[in-house]
């Protein structure tokens, strides 16, 4: 495990000093992240853990000892078919819809600001730029009273335009439409990283190459899925796991938009299911349980990424 | 190697005593020993209920009666304070006093969140004089933890610029009619938003329902698809989707807008409203809500709704419960808190801005001259309570009543919605 | 002929641009212009679309700022930006050494290191929320600006760590060995050298971390409870819990107010910050 070899017969200057470096240096930079996250992420796991397998509700916020239950709460949330399977299904659906969504749309504003000129791109990277920058909590205010029921104006212009009276429709009270305007927040939110950071791989391609291209009688879509996709397929990677990662764990957006209406039993993603059952219902051994199935489930998502990140590093 | 394996057992060894230094401090009891001297009280306030006078002279009572303390109020919201308190009472940075509805009360009694309340302390306090219903929210297994604050209950407002020459209803069932009736596009016979279940409740109590009930064997069983609960239900579709204009989905907050725009007939409605309507339609303040006191607020009149057969409905006493909290770092000070908040003279602001106050013996406060008080008193009498659970409060806040209301407002069949609700309270209650 | 079809097709794009435009900034736009609207123009059939002299008015920031029902704002902004700056600060060093750690050395346990902060982004926040809070209850640290920045740096490091790893991968150790040839010692090339071409990285992450604790709501709410020691997410929270009638001018000029410094700082750093997030997700 030591750096590097210990004997080799008289070793140029430079390699010398590598050597010399002490072997103690790694551990003493990662004291201070291991210090950290080891106690603020490390223990509340192992706590998230241990409560999984106790009955802790709220009289053991305030000492009472909790009692060992074995499986019992893994097994309550596994069976409750209606609560937790249902949940865990429409976060994934979401999931699937929202990271799709984004990748497909950030990639088409990508495009887009490569074929536009540059004031153009300038109003798009703004507009976008606005987007991105806005905090959760303000977007889904904002976005909510934009689809207001009595007096968004959404329902407004709606009524402008078709003449029939769309005051007092309920953008939230449906669950479909709900999560349509909830991923309306999210996905807005979303696309302008995805956007830029598409953007920034693809000025990256050398222009010969897409010209050469060109010249050989390759229309846009080729060169689109033989050369640019090809060239930032790892960001997109990237991207995509990040995307499938953020959007799972989903809080905020669906927390707030529920505070402003919709039904809470039927527009729950797990985040905030979780939040439900052990913070607001005091049923905190549950949500551990449900806390650590999640995490297993999100493992199983991004092992083959972690598998293939740890397979670069041997190299 | 030697030294890597140093640095990283130090690491673990730094990172160990910090979490069990941690784990070591929180949970356990906040067992300082008793001081005295001068102190912070903290007293937790729910939503705009407590009139500013009882505030200040809370205020300015404690500062004389224990000189060099001071009282804080802090003003809390009803919209996810049950999470609140879950965390905020049982920390090391507890406030000292709560206040908490009455229907959530028995969630924390249940767990030792509050300070017990002695009998001798109780008698003190008011002894038979505070509201019996009230009480027993607060009490837990024999002991007292959180006493009756103040009570109020619904009435229906109206003005007879909106109104006109109709009869105000003396049942139940004329009510119904004559919101049917009224109601045009621009008129809500009874402004009714969807999640509004307080108002319900009178209609499934009134028909012979119940909300949910304790068997012998201590499981519980819920009472909306029972045979009164069903035309109780069938009732109040009538009423939503028939008389009432309100948006199937928002809540009962805001009501004096709709009230103030001259849209609505029938406004039932807590008695403090009244100064929400009454409010100058220019508010004084840059925080002001405007009201129109010029308007429909001028002839402001109400009464209590009418019963299936005549006389008052049983209405839901709304309300809150007052405690000391368990973790309270000066539990002397919170108690010297507690006295003001019962005194004769505090319930007595409360009674003249319109709240019934926690002693029985007080009522006579409450202004009964003008038709609003009236129908408050007669309201209050006969006002009933929600189930005594300790999940009771889960129930209320995962919107389980307020979704299966929306869903009433929206049409949908109510046999089918009323066994939906009722499974799912019976499962949170059982549970 | 192509020419009008170029033409055309430029039109055409055009338009998609300036759509895009317009969908991304809307909500920005009506945000700031219900916040300059009195109530009787934000709430009713006849909605202004744009603050004209006549109607304009600063009523709503005003209330947002002072009003007396709400959590005070001068105390929440302090918060947030002490806390926002000392996750920043806290995050980008410890953050940055270890990336330096995991990349530059080889040790044994380096593979379970960065296996076990990638899986760390995982856990979702709110099964943790209340083991944490006991933490930091334990130490005193309820309501306290450091309280909340621990936790907040603990939870933005992974990620901090993990994109730095890949900007430092991004730099090749063979350029700090060239100027070290040229006579720098092992510091001097690293700041000459390395350093300078890590700063789209350290600024991306920096950018990240600052967005993350800014924004941040729910770890907040458990461990900040005194109103004078909420954050602006709490305080304008506040607003929409209101029991009387929502002020949506406030709670619009609220939302202006928390985003300010948001859109600012990213104004600034925004050119370095893609550039950045390209080369170090591109070797990621």
């Amino acid at each position: 495990m030591s750096t590097t070899l210990v004997d080799s017969p008289a070793p140029p200057r430079q390699e010398i000093r590598h050597r010399r470096r002490p072997p103690y240096l790694p551990w003493l930079l990662l004291s201070a992240t291991m210090i950290l996250l080891g106690v603020l992420t490390g223990y509340p796991v192992l706590r998230l853990v241990v409560m999984s397998f106790q009955e802790y509700e709220r009289a053991q916020l305030m000492g009472q000892p909790a009692a060992w239950v074995g499986l019992d709460n893994y097994a309550e949330v596994l069976t409750d078919v209606e609560g937790f399977w249902v949940v865990l299904g429409r976060s994934f659906l979401l999931m699937v819809f929202l990271v799709v969504t984004t990748l497909v749309l950030g990639m088409l504003v990508a495009l887009l600001m490569m074929r536009v000129g540059k004031a153009l791109r300038l109003l798009v990277s703004v507009g976008l730029l606005l987007a991105w920058a806005m905090p959760a909590l303000s977007a889904t205010t904002v976005w909510g009273w934009v689809f207001d029921t009595q007096y968004g104006v959404v329902n407004n212009l709606l009524t402008r335009i078709t003449g029939d009276d769309w005051f007092g429709h309920s953008w939230l009270l449906n669950p479909l439409s709900f999560f349509l305007i909830l991923s309306f927040i999210v996905v807005w939110g979303a696309v302008p990283f995805v956007a830029f950071t598409l953007y920034a791989g693809l000025t990256q391609i050398p222009e010969e190459v897409m010209e050469a291209a060109q010249l050989d009688g390759a229309s846009a879509f080729q060169r689109f899925r033989l050369i640019q996709v090809p060239y930032v397929r790892s960001i997109i990677t990237v991207l995509v796991v990040l995307s499938m990662i953020w959007d799972l764990k989903l809080f905020t957006q669906v927390f707030v938009l529920q505070d402003i209406g919709g039904d809470r039993e039927l527009t729950n993603t797990i985040g905030v299911y979780i939040y439900q059952t052990g913070m607001a219902q005091g049923h905190y051994g549950l949500a551990s349980a449900v806390g650590v199935i999640f995490v297993a489930v999100m493992l199983a998502i991004a092992y083959p990424y972690v598998r293939r990140t740890l397979r670069e590093e041997e190299l | 190697m030697n030294r890597n394996r140093l640095v990283g057992a130090a690491a673990s060894a730094i990172t160990l005593t910090l979490a069990l230094s941690a784990c070591g401090n929180a949970g356990g009891a906040a067992s300082s020993p008793e001081e005295t001297g001068p102190g912070e009280v903290r007293v937790w306030l729910v939503g705009s209920d407590t009139p500013q006078d009882a505030r200040d002279y809370l205020k300015e009572t404690f500062e004389e009666e224990n000189p060099g303390s001071t009282l804080t109020i802090e003003e809390q919201a009803w919209d996810g304070l049950v999470d609140k308190y879950t965390t905020a009472l049982s920390g090391s940075d507890a406030p000292d006093v709560v206040e908490i509805g009455n229907t959530q009360a028995a969630a924390f009694t249940s767990s030792g969140y509050f300070r017990e309340i002695t009998a001798e302390e109780f008698e003190t306090l008011g002894g038979d004089d505070l509201l019996p219903g009230f009480v027993e929210a607060g009490d837990w297994e024999g002991k007292h933890y959180a006493l009756p604050y103040y009570s109020g209950s619904r009435v229906v407002f109206y003005s007879d610029q909106v109104l006109g020459d109709t009869p105000v209803p003396t049942t139940l069932d004329e009510y119904v009619e004559t919101a049917v009736d009224l109601r045009t596009k621009d008129l809500s016979g009874v402004y009714w938003p969807g999640q509004d279940w307080y108002n319900a409740l009178p209609f499934i109590w009134e028909n012979g329902g119940f909300v949910a009930e304790q068997a012998e064997d201590g499981t519980w069983e819920a009472g909306f698809s029972s045979e009164g609960g069903l035309k109780g239900l069938e009732q109040i579709q009538t009423i939503m989707t028939e008389g009432n204009n309100a948006p199937a989905d928002t809540n009962e907050t805001d009501l004096q807008v709709p009230f103030c725009e001259g849209q609505v007939a029938f406004l039932s409605a807590p008695s403090w409203i009244q100064w929400s309507i009454n409010a100058p339609e220019e508010p004084e303040t840059p925080d002001g809500v405007p009201g129109c006191a010029s308007t429909y607020g001028s002839d402001l009149e109400a009464f209590a709704l009418p019963g299936k057969d005549g006389g008052a409905a049983q209405v839901f006493a709304g309300g809150s419960n007052i405690a000391v909290a368990q973790k309270s770092a000066r539990p002397d000070l919170a108690m010297s808190a507690l006295e003001i908040l019962l005194s004769d003279e505090y319930q007595t602001i409360l009674a003249e801005n319109g709240l019934f106050p926690a002693k029985t013996s007080l009522f006579e406060g409450v202004d009964q001259s003008t038709s609003i008080g009236a129908a408050a008193a007669e309201a209050a009498a006969n006002a009933k309570l929600t189930p005594a659970s300790p999940k009771w409060a889960d129930v209320e806040s995962q919107m389980i009543l307020q979704t299966a209301f929306s869903k009433i407002a929206s049409g949908e069949d109510v046999k089918a919605v009323a066994e939906k609700l009722d499974a799912d309270i019976e499962e949170i209650l059982n549970s | 002929m192509i020419k009008v079809r170029r033409r055309l097709a430029d039109t055409g794009f055009g338009a998609l641009a300036v759509a895009v435009f317009v969908f991304s900034a809307f909500p920005v736009y009506w945000m700031v212009n219900t916040s300059f609207l009195p109530n009787n123009k934000v709430r009713g059939r006849d909605l202004a679309f744009f603050p004209t002299p006549d109607v304009f008015t600063l009523n709503n920031y005003r209330s947002a700022m002072f009003g007396e029902a709400r959590a005070p704002f001068p105390p929440a902004v302090l918060n947030s930006i002490g806390v926002t700056f000392l996750t920043l600060v806290i995050a980008l060093l410890v953050g940055f050494v270890a990336a330096l750690a995991l990349t530059r050395f080889q040790f044994k346990g380096r593979r379970t290191f960065i296996v076990l902060i990638l899986v760390v982004q995982m856990i979702p926040g709110e099964a943790m929320i209340i083991s944490v809070f006991r933490i930091i209850d334990g130490w005193q640290l309820l309501n306290t600006i450091i309280g909340l920045t621990l936790v907040y740096a603990a939870g933005v490091l992974p990620f901090t760590i993990w994109t730095l790893r890949g900007f430092v991968n991004g730099v090749p150790k063979e350029l700090e060995e060239a100027a070290m040839i040229d006579g720098c010692s092992r510091a001097g090339a690293f700041w000459r050298v390395t350093f300078p071409l890590l700063a789209p990285g350290l600024v991306a992450t920096g950018v990240f971390a600052f967005l993350q604790a800014w924004n941040e709501f729910v770890t907040a709410l458990v461990v900040m409870q005194r109103p004078e020691a909420m954050t602006l997410p709490l305080w304008l929270r506040t607003f929409l819990q209101a029991t009387q009638a929502t002020n949506w001018g406030a709670v619009m000029a609220g939302s202006v107010l928390i985003a300010i410094p948001a859109v600012i700082f990213f104004l600034i750093v925004q050119g370095r910050m893609t550039g950045g997030l390209v080369s170090g997700a591109g070797k990621g």
